[in-house]
């Protein structure tokens, strides 16, 4: 089990970013590095991206490294995929989760597949840099959260950081990794808090979950920008939460997840998905599999509703937040099996 | 029925041979080391594919999509390619790959369904075709938008290497192949993109897949410069992809080149063609057979004469015969090797399934843990 915050172990000089500031830096430092990273994406020139994320990037690297393409996803990430088996170590913008769906085809038949096709003889080394998720009152297509598509597929790692420093070291790591590494960013943090970020060079792991903070009553599972709820409703309810931030959502941390639910004997999941089929069933069902016997309450979920992403009068009362999170938490606090 | 399946039917494109074999014009400018290694290419995928066939009857392979019929296609533009190049074919290019003598007997294994691990294991001495295959794809049009890809990539490092793929017909139709030919325009990407026309994909026809007068043209919506070339006429098959692929290792970026031929065959060992086309077509394309055309060639050209054909047919019979039995002594792949290759490191889930995949094996209850401890 890790815990903590591995970054702040690192030594030397730090800036303080937020999340789309440690996403810049982190792919100018990953560039600098490696003349084989290439930005590949629309809008990723000279304006930088639509978040501001390449900002600055074309200048330095001009545009054969920071690669503005036609607007096709699936052409982005087939034309990736190529580059990729050829040596070049890509990272593709697609602008928003709610179209990476054009892009399928190239995400199930080859990006995902290549490596394991090949046995093992092509390697797909690539980061698909996602911004994902809701609360930015924008319009239809701009607020997905549909990860499940990306858990469900053999092949690709799914990974997600919530704060800067994470960022940095994650997006790094996923950039030096061999797998295909489909980077969710949780946009509505992007602007978020500024923290502390070593400028130096670092990784952190990809396979392991962060224990936020420590509790002994009930598990919190999330990730992304639900991180902040969780941490307003350990806050806010009578009872010791532990709260456990994923971090890499395909392959899962298993052991961390079950070792501490075994602890608490309570779990809550807080994810903005739906709940249908999104990710917390999963959990629930691992729970469920194999800590059954550690249980005094059912699990339960806090999350959006099985309903497409509503208009932005209406996103508030989708999403999860604190308050959903903490009468989760109360309601599996005041049951005994 | 209409001889042709295209909307206007039309044979307004490159020949080099007439329909018996014989030079239109002045006999091409094709070294005579080119022209025995594509008519040894030519033989040896039909002695492949036979046997595929009975292979597949006999139950040792589950299903196979021959090539019959439109290996000039294949054979003609792969051999225009140089050593280092690059081609992403899909599965009906087999020959394509013989050209450049992938090794029979892995090909074979696959179709066995050997995982590819178990084949690398057991048939890993021999050697890699000088040009670089990359797996056959069974989605189609998928490797065209890679194959864009991988060419981008030599732009950008400023390699002289040409990347060549291949599409269908049918696959015209797919985003992919759009969405390819777009960038490759726009990256002036040196991208050989061959259709093979063969007229049909499965039951479908030519006009029912688009409304425009070729195939070729539809590179014309992209800026690409295109071709259209007789794909049963192997020498101008290979002229043509000779002039795309030196244009594109000049810098001169990326051609679409339709090669008009036809499938001779059922699809695949699944399909009945009977049932969607008639004899008379069949026997109208039988007479431009491809092989049939270029040994007329290479006889009157004083290339090749009976004898020295007859040594290479019975070279590729016993070729093909050897690798069967090299594919078939490889080991059943271990089940286990459904795991392998798809991340790199371990995962608390995939430890977990290989050994309740064990238990399995073993007769025992792999439902057992219940507390994520048993089966680390
Ligand atoms: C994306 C995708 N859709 C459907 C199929 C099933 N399929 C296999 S071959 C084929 C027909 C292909 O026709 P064409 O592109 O003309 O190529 P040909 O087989 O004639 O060489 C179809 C529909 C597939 N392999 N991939």
């Amino acid at each position: 089990m890790s815990s903590g915050d591995v970054a702040l172990d690192v030594e030397g000089d730090t800036e303080r970013w937020n999340v789309v500031d440690a996403v810049r830096e982190t792919l100018a430092q990953e560039m600098r590095r490696d003349d084989a990273v290439r930005l590949l994406g629309y809008d990723v020139g000279p304006i930088g991206g639509v978040f501001r994320a390449t900002e600055g990037l074309y200048e330095e690297f001009g545009g054969e490294r920071v690669i503005d393409t036609p607007l096709s996803e699936n052409g982005i990430l087939g034309t990736a995929v190529g580059m990729a088996m050829r040596g070049e170590r890509v990272v593709p913008e697609i602008q928003f989760m709610g179209f990476l769906y054009p892009a399928f085809g190239q995400l199930m038949y080859s990006l995902a597949k290549l490596h394991e096709r090949s046995g093992g003889g092509i390697e797909v080394p690539m980061t698909v840099r996602i911004p994902y998720g809701g609360g930015i009152k924008s319009s239809e297509y701009h607020s997905e959260s549909t990860e499940t598509f990306l858990v469900h597929t053999p092949g690709v790692r799914v990974v997600c950081p919530s704060t800067p420093a994470q960022t940095k070291g994650l997006l790094a790591a996923s950039i030096r990794h061999p797998d295909p590494v489909m980077f969710l960013e949780p946009k509505r943090i992007y602007r978020g808090e500024r923290e502390a970020v070593p400028t130096g060079e670092y990784t952190l792991s990809l396979d392991e979950a962060r224990v936020v903070r420590e509790g002994e009553d009930v598990t919190l599972l999330t990730w992304g920008a639900m991180l902040e709820h969780a941490e307003t409703a350990a806050d806010s309810v009578d009872a010791d939460v532990e709260i456990v931030d994923l971090v890499s959502l395909s392959p899962l941390d298993v052991e961390t997840v079950l070792d501490s639910v075994k602890k608490t004997g309570r779990c809550v999941v807080l994810h903005e998905a739906r709940r249908t089929l999104g990710l917390g069933a999963e959990l629930s069902a691992l729970v469920n599999e194999y800590a059954l016997d550690h249980l005094h309450a059912p699990i339960k979920r806090a999350t959006g509703y099985d309903v497409h992403f509503p208009g932005h009068q209406t996103e508030d009362a989708y999403l999860p937040d604190a308050e959903r999170a903490e009468h989760a938490i109360r309601a599996v606090m005041s049951y005994e099996f | 029925m209409s001889h042709w399946t295209e909307v206007r039917p039309s044979e307004d494109f490159y020949r080099v041979l007439d329909a018996d074999g014989r030079p239109l014009d002045d006999p091409p400018d094709v070294d005579e080391e080119t022209l025995r290694r594509m008519y040894r290419a030519f033989v040896r995928s039909r002695a492949f594919d036979a046997k595929a066939l009975s292979l597949q009857r006999r139950g040792e392979i589950s299903i196979h999509a021959a090539s019959t019929g439109e290996e000039a296609v294949s054979v003609g533009s792969a051999a225009a390619l140089e050593p280092d190049d690059w081609c992403f074919p899909t599965y009906r290019q087999t020959a394509a790959s013989i050209y450049w003598d992938a090794p029979l007997a892995r090909t074979f294994a696959g179709l066995m369904g050997a995982e590819p691990e178990t084949v690398a294991e057991h048939l890993d001495d021999e050697s890699n075709p000088a040009v670089n295959f990359s797996p056959p794809y069974i989605p189609l049009t998928v490797n065209v938008t890679n194959a864009v890809g991988s060419a981008m990539a030599d732009a950008f490092n400023d390699r002289d290497t040409v990347t060549m793929s291949y599409v269908g017909d049918g696959s015209t139709s797919e985003g992919d192949f759009h969405e390819a030919l777009n960038f490759a325009g726009v990256f002036e990407a040196p991208a050989v993109t061959i259709c093979h026309n063969n007229q049909w994909a499965i039951s479908v026809p030519t006009h029912r897949q688009t409304a425009a007068e070729t195939f070729a043209r539809k590179a014309e919506a992209h800026g690409v410069p295109y071709d259209r070339v007789d794909g049963n006429d192997v020498l101008a098959v290979y002229e043509k992809s000779r002039e795309a692929i030196e244009r594109a290792r000049n810098g001169g970026g990326p051609t679409l080149l339709e090669c008009v031929t036809y499938r001779m065959v059922d699809h695949n060992t699944a399909d009945e063609d009977s049932v969607y086309r008639d004899e008379e077509e069949l026997a109208r394309w039988a007479d431009l057979d491809p092989v049939d055309r270029f040994e007329t060639y290479l006889r009157e050209a004083g290339v090749m004469d009976d004898d020295e054909m007859d040594r290479v047919a019975e070279a590729a019979e016993a070729d093909v015969d050897e690798a069967v039995e090299a594919a078939r002594s490889v080991p059943r792949s271990d089940p286990q090797r459904m795991f392998d290759n798809h991340l790199h490191g371990e995962s608390w889930t995939e430890r977990h399934q290989r050994a309740e995949l064990r238990r399995e094996g073993m007769g025992e209850n792999p439902f057992v843990d219940f507390d994520g401890e048993g089966f680390k």
